[in-house]
């Protein structure tokens, strides 16, 4: 057998974020415009592979079996492999997952990974109607649970009363993100600050949860790319960006089988977490940088407990006291996070890896400060599976 | 048998009075849909029910065709116990079409000898100010719409059944 090549991210870019007035494609091509910047020599002609991340495409685009329309409206001729991933929020991450095993099994030489969601429907109702079928269908939905704030409310009731967590420091995760995504131009978000009193009078969604504990519902793409280290060389004079070590974990389709005895444990991450770590021969201690899926502002929370950047039942204190900020111990969402930026599902994961490439090459807007290893973390589902990649400025 | 009930639809009218199952929000529960039927019969019987594997004694919920822990197909149905304790509920100012407003929700915990730990649920005929955490709940079941099915050449009307979870009037 061949010897195992190293993988890496070259780089990436994103469409505009926020609701937008366009089709998926319009916005994957934006995409692509903006990938096409960020690595100037790259060409479609050069990808021989395409792993494209959508859930909603097949309803609310009218688009099944949407690989092959990508890859033509996007100009890439694939000889490697030519496939849609369908994985909700965790979408793209799942997809550099795939695109990291292709790379280093040397099936594909060169990954375009995207992903989008244009979620904002002509009327409103659709979309929340829609997301009745991103549930255990039958048994979740048919309760009335489509789009996800009462089951993270729970969570957050739960945290509350386990671990004293307030909403003052939930607050502070929604100020300091919206600070990240103050001047990241594609953010739906972008230039809009917040403070914490403006936090605390914002209208209820579904206690204890305001406006602001709460990603926007957005529309968007994002693209990177996934290369052999060799074909990267050739491609870019940057520091290269190494994919060292992934983990994904799946405990239920049905939140009936939360693998927990309370809403405030999450040990499926925790899971998550150990498997990337080992993989990478890294801990938590390495992390320079994370972008954790903070859908909501308990969400992220609870990932700096479980990912191990503090302790269990901490997350709260680590955050509200500036353990997540650029100069803190572990900076987190340092492009503004799905709360600033927004959430398209399937997007989301690249744009994460966007930032940590940007962020490990010394380029981000919000640089932390000689990065070495980065992390990224989706959670996909009623909470159900967790996706952890981390990078690093060297291979492992 | 309920009367179907028929819709208009601005936009697509040339699908007038057709069902769509791609936009229903209830299962298909006809046994011309599905190998887990018996558990909406028996909750039109006001039973709560799901498979048990007779060859390892698991039981799974929601019922299947197999069992999830050693995928024998050897499997019989049992009744559940129809009462839960609530262990956390808020509720819903913008639901899905087709639910009340504000929609009530709980994670509910069952007893130690329930084959269930927690279950998500619509709680009805209360408002959130009505229940709290620790409080007993049971399960309740209503009418959902019906839908049409080809069968041969002529047009079943599938009656549906759904259940939901309600405090116990102390
Ligand atoms: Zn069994």
């Amino acid at each position: 057998m061949a010897q195992k090549k190293n993988a890496v991210i070259v780089g990436g870019g994103t469409s505009k974020f926020g609701v937008r007035a366009a089709t998926i494609f319009d916005m994957l091509q934006e995409a692509a415009n903006a990938l096409s910047k960020d690595i100037p020599g790259l060409k479609p002609k050069d990808v021989d592979g395409l792993i494209f991340a959508s859930t909603t495409a097949g309803r609310n685009s009218n688009s099944l079996n949407t690989a092959p329309i990508v890859a033509h409206r996007l100009g890439i001729y694939p000889t490697s492999i030519c496939v849609r991933v369908d994985t909700l929020c965790s979408g793209s991450n799942t997809a550099i997952i795939l695109a990291t095993g292709l790379i280093e099994s040397g099936i594909s030489d060169c990954i375009l990974v995207c992903g989008t969601e244009k979620l904002n429907m002509p009327q409103r109702w659709e979309s929340v109607y829609m997301n009745l079928i991103t549930n255990d269908h039958d048994w979740d939905s048919a309760m009335g649970l489509a789009v996800p704030p009462p089951f993270f409310t729970m969570i957050a009731q739960h945290h509350m009363k386990k671990y004293g967590t307030t909403k003052e420091q939930m607050g502070a995760v929604s100020v300091t993100n919206y600070a990240y995504g103050f001047n990241n131009p594609n953010a739906q978000f972008g230039g809009k600050s917040l403070n914490l009193d403006e936090y605390l009078v914002a209208r209820t969604v579904c206690e204890p949860f305001g406006l602001n504990d709460c990603c926007p519902v957005t529309d968007g793409a994002s693209a990177v790319i996934v290369a052999s280290e060799e074909r990267a060389k050739a491609m870019t004079d940057r520091p290269l960006v190494y994919i060292r070590g992934t983990g994904q974990t799946s405990t239920h389709g049905m939140s009936a089988h939360w693998p927990a005895d309370t809403l405030a444990d999450w040990p499926h991450l925790k899971h998550a977490g150990e498997i990337a770590y080992k993989a990478a021969g890294l801990t938590p201690k390495d992390i320079d940088v994370a972008q954790t899926h903070d859908c909501f502002t308990i969400s992220e929370i609870i990932e700096v407990e479980e990912l191990g950047f503090c302790k269990k039942g901490e997350g709260g204190e680590f955050c509200a006291s500036g353990g997540i900020k650029v100069d803190g111990q572990t900076p987190v969402n340092t492009d503004g996070g799905l709360l600033a930026i927004g959430h398209p599902y399937g997007a989301t994961g690249a744009r994460q890896a966007v930032e940590i490439c940007k962020q490990l090459q010394g380029r981000a807007l919000n640089q932390v400060k000689d990065a070495k290893f980065g992390l990224t973390h989706n959670l996909s589902g009623v909470c159900a599976q967790h996706t952890v990649v981390i990078y690093g400025t060297e291979p492992r | 048998m309920a009367e179907l009930k028929t819709s208009q639809i601005v936009g697509t009218p040339y699908i007038d009075g057709k069902y769509a199952a791609i936009l229903d929000m209830w299962p298909l529960e006809a046994p011309e849909c599905n190998r887990i039927y018996p558990f909406y019969d028996n909750l039109k019987q006001g039973r709560w029910t799901t498979t048990k594997c007779k060859k390892c004694g698991n039981i799974d919920y929601p019922p299947g065709v197999a069992c999830t822990k050693c995928w024998s197909d050897d499997l019989e149905w049992v009744d559940l116990p129809k009462t839960a304790r609530i262990a956390a509920v808020t509720e819903m100012a913008g639901p899905p079409t087709g639910f009340e407003s504000p929609l009530v929700m709980a994670w509910l915990g069952f007893d130690k000898s329930h084959p269930l730990k927690h279950l998500l649920v619509r709680l009805i005929n209360c408002k959130l100010a009505d229940v709290k955490n620790g409080d007993e709940v049971k399960l309740v079941t209503f009418e959902v719409p019906s839908h049409p099915i080809d069968v041969k050449k002529e047009t079943k009307i599938c009656d549906r059944v759904y259940y939901a979870f309600e405090p116990v009037k102390k």
